[in-house]
């Protein structure tokens, strides 16, 4: 679905590249999780893969990313877009309009959907984050987790077949982040590609499929959950936190008890623990 | 501050009066306060727009808005006083310093323009869904949906930035700034402040921009041109 | 340090906080938890001032917030926003925490011995423009800017939100080192991890009301007060928590390896 050849970025105004070599394939049907410590360039990835570079924010590109078959040095964002959605940390910043219901069809008429069709694919967007009943709202009566959920409906009008969010839980609570995280669990199972910029490695651990740590411009790490996770100490050198579990399971390594495979969520890490009892 | 200029539901009458009539009702109403002389009809033009407040039922917030124009008009009225020395003397101060009844009038009647002009803009903008304006600018008024959409940004604009105005002060008091002092000592501190909030708010619309860009904004810009 | 007697707390006509009592000594280090719009922002700021109580009082470092005025009070209680961007002014970090200390403070002498502490212990390049800095460090400098005033009660609205896991772990080690020092150390904050291995006592705002108030080992583990206020144990309570009533006493991973090895001796 998304192909990376040995890309690099450098923003024009920048000393050193914001990415650099980096060679990544994301399947369809992917749920992949983004972590690094600040500066490692996860929303860069996410700008390139939704056309923002270099269309928007210019600078020297070398290699090439392609998106279901498009370059997207190629094609313009906007036409990227009717692939891949994008979701932004800042909730106020990224909304254009006052109502629900507006923001939503922004999209659609833009893409000229016809009017007969404007009223079922609202309700459809709504309906996919289950927040139909708050179709008729003005946006600034939500909180931060119910406007995050129309920022993901009003992307998801327009079908997209890939889905990319930099950090959406940022400012949500524990609860809240759970609810975004459950919403796009089911996007990805009715099909929908998803890739997750997010600096909490337990909704990471919890919900993605696959894994990838970035560090300094670079991919350090990519695979599934339990692969990445598999090397606590790489992970801290980093600078990324492993899930409680997870570090659970290296000091049992360490005090020399045989911990089987890294539990990646609290039934896995029961069964871990009986194991070593058993 | 809060709640300034931010769309308040409701089903009044004024409500339904298509956005561009409402516009062009609040910018008549201004005109005829820049036009008018007559202390009197000035003030007949205020009350009309508080009466507008109230048949939109923002009754209260329009009074909280006459307030506070009040107290920032009270200023100029001060000023104004002194600088107008035609007319007859009623108070002679030291140093040649002189109130008199033309000043008095000249300076009360700047203030109620002011006010007159102000109020109904935003009676009007309150009551008006801003997407409802843009499309009509668009199709009557045949603006470019880019320009139309501008504007609306732009006034959608104003509580947030209001917003993060109160955040930033609030977080300036929590430090020890005492903002409570007089109007020049309140704007000399307050001027830095603008700063960081001027580069945030270039983040926020340019995340914006990009936000309306991925979602096909450029596309109807075309159709339209 | 803090005494909060029968406070009331409304908001455009709503109440937000509705009869809370509280004490809290010098030198404790407290976290608030609770859902989202459960008022704990609302909360943190009747601490210094910035909100006075509609009903019962407040009474911080000797001062009733009602009666003292908020610059007062900014001399003895710092207060760390969500965002840094809000407490940033100055384009140096030295112009800024100049401008922080010369607030609250008029002796020349003090004021610089405490502008090179300062920029020694957070390990700050003074002429580093706050404004164009990554968001870790827009936090630090402001953080610094605080704690350059050796404030008697430090209040900390979410400081970990938008930092990474090291940045995160620098931030608390600085607040656990001031807290060390004597300060009391108020903290909202959304991660439990954080509140579990930082925070000696831990209250729940549901509702407007305190809805818990303990150790983080007799608060973090009832699942259901949790729940209900839209939170969930730390991981590994999670774990000795399903594990049954054998590990009621078990919290962290340490607890958690030294328990296994000893019981797998015992067998």
């Amino acid at each position: 679905m998304i192909d990376m050849q040995q890309l690099s970025f450098r923003y024009e105004s920048a000393q050193g590249n914001a990415l650099t070599d980096i060679t990544l394939h994301i399947p369809r049907g992917e749920f992949l999780g983004i972590i690094g410590p600040s500066g490692a360039g996860k929303s860069t990835l996410l700008s390139v893969i939704s056309g923002v570079i270099p269309h928007h924010y210019t600078g020297d590109f070398y290699g090439a990313c392609v998106v279901n078959g498009m370059d997207t040095v190629e094609v313009t964002p906007t036409d990227l877009s009717r692939v891949v959605g994008s979701v932004f940390q800042d909730i106020d910043a990224q909304m254009v309009s006052s109502m629900v219901e507006d923001e939503v069809l922004f999209a659609l008429e833009n893409f000229g959907v016809p009017a007969k069709d404007l009223d079922s694919r609202v309700e459809e967007a709504l309906a996919t984050v289950g927040i139909a009943n708050l179709r008729h709202r003005s946006l600034d009566t939500l909180s931060g987790g119910q406007k995050q959920k129309v920022a993901i409906a009003a992307v998801l009008a327009m079908r997209p077949q890939v889905l990319v969010l930099d950090e959406p839980t940022g400012e949500l609570d524990p609860a809240s982040s759970q609810a975004i995280f459950r919403v796009l669990r089911t996007l990805n199972e009715q099909g929908t590609t998803v890739v997750v910029v997010e600096q909490k490695i337990m909704l990471l651990s919890a919900f993605c499929k696959s894994l990838c740590v970035m560090d300094r411009g670079s991919v350090r790490l990519h695979g599934t959950m339990r692969e990445v996770l598999a090397h606590p100490e790489l992970l801290r050198e980093i600078g990324v936190n492993c899930p409680r579990v997870a570090t659970l399971h290296e000091q049992l390594l360490a005090a020399g008890l045989s911990a089987g495979p890294v539990p990646i969520c609290v039934e896995e890490a029961k069964a871990m623990v009986e194991g070593v009892l058993a | 501050m809060k709640g300034m200029l931010q769309y308040v539901h409701g089903n009044t009458i004024l409500h339904k009066v298509p956005p561009l009539l409402k516009l062009l009702i609040a910018i008549a109403i201004c005109a005829a306060c820049f036009s008018t002389r007559s202390l009197l009809v000035l003030l007949a033009l205020i009350v009309l727009d508080v009466i507008l407040g109230f048949i939109g039922n923002i009754g209260r917030q329009t009074l909280r808005t006459l307030c506070s124009l009040c107290k920032f008009s009270s200023i100029i009225f001060v000023l104004q006083i002194f600088f107008v020395t035609q007319g007859n003397a009623l108070v002679t101060l030291p140093l040649g310093v002189r109130i008199t009844d033309e000043g008095l009038r000249f300076s009360a009647m700047i203030c109620m323009r002011l006010i007159g002009a102000t109020l109904p803009l935003t009676v009007m903008l309150t009551l008006t869904r801003l997407p409802d304006l843009t499309r009509q600018l668009v199709k009557v008024l045949h603006v470019p949906y880019k320009y139309a959409f501008a504007f609306t940004t732009a006034i959608r604009f104003i509580p947030i930035l209001a917003r993060d105005m109160a955040a930033v002060i609030e977080a300036q008091t929590a430090r020890g700034v005492e903002l409570d002092g007089n109007f020049i000592k309140k704007l000399r501190l307050l001027l830095p402040l603008c700063v960081p909030l001027l580069v945030s708010s270039i983040r926020k619309i340019e995340a914006g921009a990009i936000s309306a860009e991925l979602r096909g904004f450029h596309l109807r810009g075309k159709k339209a041109a | 340090m803090i005494h909060l007697n029968g406070v009331h707390f409304s908001y455009e006509g709503r109440e937000v906080l509705s009869g809370i009592d509280l004490d809290i000594a010098s030198g404790e280090f407290v976290a608030l938890i609770g859902p989202n719009g459960a008022g704990k922002s609302t909360f943190s700021k009747l601490l210094n001032g910035l909100n006075k109580p509609t009903q019962g009082t407040v009474t911080v470092a000797g001062l009733d917030t009602k009666k003292a005025r908020t610059s007062a009070l900014a001399r003895k209680v710092g207060f760390l926003f969500q965002n840094p961007d809000r407490q940033l002014c100055r384009s140096t970090v030295r112009d800024e925490l100049l401008f922080g200390l010369e607030l609250c403070l008029t002796d020349k002498a003090d004021i610089q011995a405490r502008l090179d502490k300062t920029l020694a212990d957070f390990h700050l390049d003074p002429a580093l423009n706050p404004l164009t800095a990554s968001r870790g460090e827009r936090q630090r400098v402001a953080l610094a800017s605080l704690m350059a005033l050796t404030p008697q009660l430090l209040i900390l609205d979410e400081p970990t939100t938008g930092l990474d896991w090291r940045e995160c772990m620098h931030t608390m080690e600085l607040v656990t080192a001031l807290n060390r020092q004597g300060a009391t150390v108020f903290m909202v904050s959304h991660d439990m991890e954080v509140v579990r291995d930082f925070a000696q006592r831990v209250l729940v705002l549901n509702k407007g009301r305190l809805a818990a108030d303990g150790t983080p080992h007799e608060v973090l583990r009832r699942t259901e007060l949790l729940s209900d206020a839209a939170l969930l144990p730390p991981q590994i309570m999670q774990l000795s928590l399903s594990l049954g009533a054998n590990y009621d006493d078990i919290d962290t991973c340490e607890e958690m390896t030294e328990s296994l090895i000893r019981r797998r001796l015992e067998k």
